[in-house]
C-alpha cells in the first residue's frame, strides 16, 4: 500500500466543468449581482447616514427636516440589507464551481489570481459578517467581543472597497453578459427539464421580494399583518414597541419618585419643575416617528413642552445646544445632545402623553425627549435634566 | 473604459484600507472575534452550504420525475434562503428580558407553514405540468 500523493488528491478534486447545472452562468451571476450590488449601495450610503448621526462631523448639521428623513433611510437599510441575503447566497450558488479552478502555473498569471482571488475573499467575507453581524443586532443577540456599530462601520469600507475591486475586475464581463439572452436555446434542448437561468434569477427575486415583505411590516404601517417574520410586531404599551423597559434601564424606581423634578440648567442658573409644572405650560402637540437603528419605525401623537419654551424659563436662547439627561442607570444612551437647529423646533418637546394618555413608564415617564428625524437612541426616556451648552 | 476600471479599482483599494484604518484601535481581542466572523461565513458557505446543496442538486436531479425539477429547484432556493434570511428569528436567542414587543410572534410556526406551502408550490406546479405536456415524451419508439 502507497501513500496517496498529491496528484492522487487533486485528482479527486472536483473541477468546474464537473458540475452539471446549465443554469449556472454569467448571463445569470451579472444580473443577480447586479441587484445584489444595488442592496449594497444603498446599504452602504444609508449605512454611513447613520453613522453621521451617531458621531456628526464637523461639516454636517443636522436638521429636524424632512420629519421622517431617517425613518426612510434606516428603514431602507435594514430592507435592502434583507433583501441582499438570498441574493448574495443564490449568486455565490451560481459562481461556486470556479472555486474550483486551478490556479495558473507561476510568474504574473499566479500573482494577479492570488490577488483577485484575495479580493473576492474580503468581499465574501465583509459581506456575511455584515448581514450576520446586522440580522444580529436586530434581534439584539452579540455573539462577539467586538464593538457592534464600529466594527460594522469599518466592514462595511472593506465590503464596498472589495465590491469596487470586484467590479473593476469583472467590467468587461458584466457588460457582455448583461448584452446576452440569459438563457440559450440549447441548453434547453439538451435536458428540457433542467431548472433555467431564468427561472433560478426569478426565484432570486422572489425570494428576495419575500424576505422584505415578511420582514418589512416593523417599518411599513400596512404590511404589519403579513410580516410574520419581522422583530417588531409592532405592539406595545399605548401602541408602541419598546427597546428599553424601565426595568432594564434600572428607573422602575426612581421614575415614579413622588420627589422627582426636572432641572434646567444654565451656566450657574438651574430651574426646577414638577411634572405639574409642565403640564401647567402651553403643551404643543404633534404626530412624530420613533426610528431605531434596528429598522423599526412607528408614528404616535406626541404632547408636551416644547424644549425651547423650558430652556427660556432659565434665560437661555432657543438656539443653544442642549444636553438631555437620563435617570437610566443601567445601558449606553443615558443622555444626548440636541444641537441648536433642532431645538429651535417646537415639536422637540418633553413628551407628556402619548396617543392621549399619559406617558407610560416603559416609554419614559415622567417625561421624554421626541423630536423629528432623530433616531431612536436619542430619543433620551426618563429625562431629569436638560442642560443647556454655551 | 480602461479609465473606469482604473478608478474603480483605485477607489477600491483607497476603501477598504480605509476600514482597515478604522480598526486601528481594536484590541486584540476585538479583532480575534471580528476575524472569527469574517472566515466564519465563508468556511460556512464553502464547506457546508454551497457542497450540501450541490449533492442536493445532484440527488434530485436524477431521482426527481422530469415535470417535478424545475418547480422544485424554485421552491427550495426560496426555502432555502429565506430559511438562511429568519435564522436570527427562528434560533430564539435575543430579545430583552420583561420586553415582549421584541420577538414577539410564532417564528418557528411561520417558517413551518411557510415551508408547507412551499412545498404545495413545487407538488402544484409538477401536476400542472404533467398535465399541461402530452404523453409523447413517455411513447418513444
Amino acid at each position: 500500500m502507497r501513500l496517496p500523493t498529491v496528484e492522487d488528491i487533486e485528482k479527486r478534486i472536483p473541477r468546474p466543468d464537473d458540475f452539471e447545472s446549465r443554469a449556472r452562468g454569467t448571463q445569470l451571476t451579472a444580473r443577480v449581482g447586479t441587484a445584489l450590488g444595488l442592496c449594497f449601495g444603498i446599504c452602504f450610503l444609508t449605512g454611513m447616514w447613520s453613522h453621521f448621526q451617531y458621531s456628526t462631523p464637523g461639516w454636517l448639521t443636522l436638521s429636524p427636516n424632512p420629519t421622517q428623513l431617517y425613518r426612510w433611510t434606516q428603514g431602507l437599510h435594514i430592507i435592502s440589507g434583507t433583501a441582499a441575503i438570498p441574493l448574495l447566497l443564490v449568486k455565490l450558488w451560481s459562481v461556486f464551481p470556479r472555486l474550483f479552478i486551478r490556479p495558473p502555473k507561476g510568474g504574473r498569471a499566479l500573482v494577479v489570481e492570488g490577488l483577485e482571488r484575495a479580493s473576492i475573499a474580503a468581499l465574501m467575507g465583509s459581506s456575511f459578517f455584515l448581514l450576520a453581524s446586522g440580522t444580529l443586532n436586530i434581534i439584539g443577540w452579540y455573539p462577539w467581543e467586538f464593538s457592534f456599530r464600529r466594527t460594522h462601520e469599518a466592514v462595511a469600507w472593506v465590503a464596498i472597497g472589495s465590491l469596487l475591486v470586484h467590479i473593476a475586475v469583472k467590467l468587461p464581463v458584466i457588460r457582455r453578459a448583461l448584452g446576452e439572452p440569459i438563457d440559450h436555446d440549447d441548453d434547453h434542448h439538451l435536458d428540457p427539464d433542467a431548472p433555467t437561468r431564468r427561472s433560478v434569477l426569478r426565484g432570486a427575486f422572489i425570494a428576495s421580494g419575500l424576505a422584505v415583505v415578511l420582514t418589512a411590516g416593523q417599518t411599513v404601517p400596512w404590511l404589519r399583518k403579513v410580516s410574520a417574520f419581522s422583530v417588531r410586531p409592532g405592539d406595545g404599551p399605548q401602541d408602541l414597541p419598546v427597546n428599553r423597559t424601565a426595568k432594564g434601564a434600572g428607573t422602575a424606581t426612581t421614575a415614579l419618585d413622588p420627589a422627582w423634578r426636572l432641572q434646567v440648567t444654565v451656566g450657574d442658573r438651574t430651574v426646577s419643575l414638577t411634572r405639574d409644572d409642565l403640564l401647567a405650560m402651553p403643551q404643543s402637540t404633534h404626530r412624530l416617528p420613533i426610528a431605531c437603528v434596528e429598522g423599526w419605525s412607528r408614528s404616535a401623537v406626541w404632547s408636551g413642552v416644547p424644549v425651547r419654551d423650558l430652556i427660556a424659563l432659565a434665560g437661555a436662547d432657543p438656539d443653544s445646544d442642549v444636553v438631555v439627561r437620563s435617570l437610566q442607570t443601567k445601558g449606553a444612551f443615558g443622555s444626548s445632545r440636541v444641537v441648536g437647529n433642532v431645538v429651535r423646533d417646537d415639536r422637540t418637546m418633553l413628551a407628556l402623553t402619548l396617543n392621549g394618555e399619559t406617558l407610560d413608564i416603559d416609554h419614559g415617564y415622567p417625561c421624554r425627549l421626541i423630536a423629528p428625524n432623530r433616531p431612536g437612541v436619542f430619543q433620551t426616556k426618563w429625562v431629569n435634566e436638560l442642560e443647556v451648552r454655551a | 473604459m480602461r479609465a473606469t476600471r482604473a478608478l474603480l479599482l483605485l477607489t477600491g483599494v483607497g476603501f477598504g484600507l480605509w476600514g482597515v484604518w478604522l480598526m486601528r484601535d481594536f484590541t486584540r481581542e476585538q479583532l480575534t472575534s471580528e476575524a472569527f466572523w469574517l472566515a466564519g461565513g465563508v468556511v460556512l458557505h464553502d464547506v457546508i452550504l454551497a457542497p450540501v446543496v450541490v449533492v442536493l442538486g445532484y440527488g434530485a436531479s436524477r431521482l426527481l420525475p422530469g415535470h417535478f425539477r424545475s418547480g422544485a429547484a424554485t421552491a427550495f432556493l426560496v426555502w432555502g434562503t429565506l430559511t438562511v434570511t429568519f435564522l436570527p428569528v427562528l434560533s430564539g436567542q435575543g430579545g430583552k428580558p420583561g420586553n415582549d414587543t421584541v420577538l414577539g410572534k410564532p417564528y418557528v410556526l411561520s417558517w413551518i407553514v411557510m415551508t408547507l406551502l412551499l412545498a404545495g408550490w413545487a407538488v402544484g406546479g409538477a401536476l400542472w405540468r404533467r398535465r399541461r405536456r402530452p404523453v409523447e415524451v413517455t411513447a418513444e419508439p
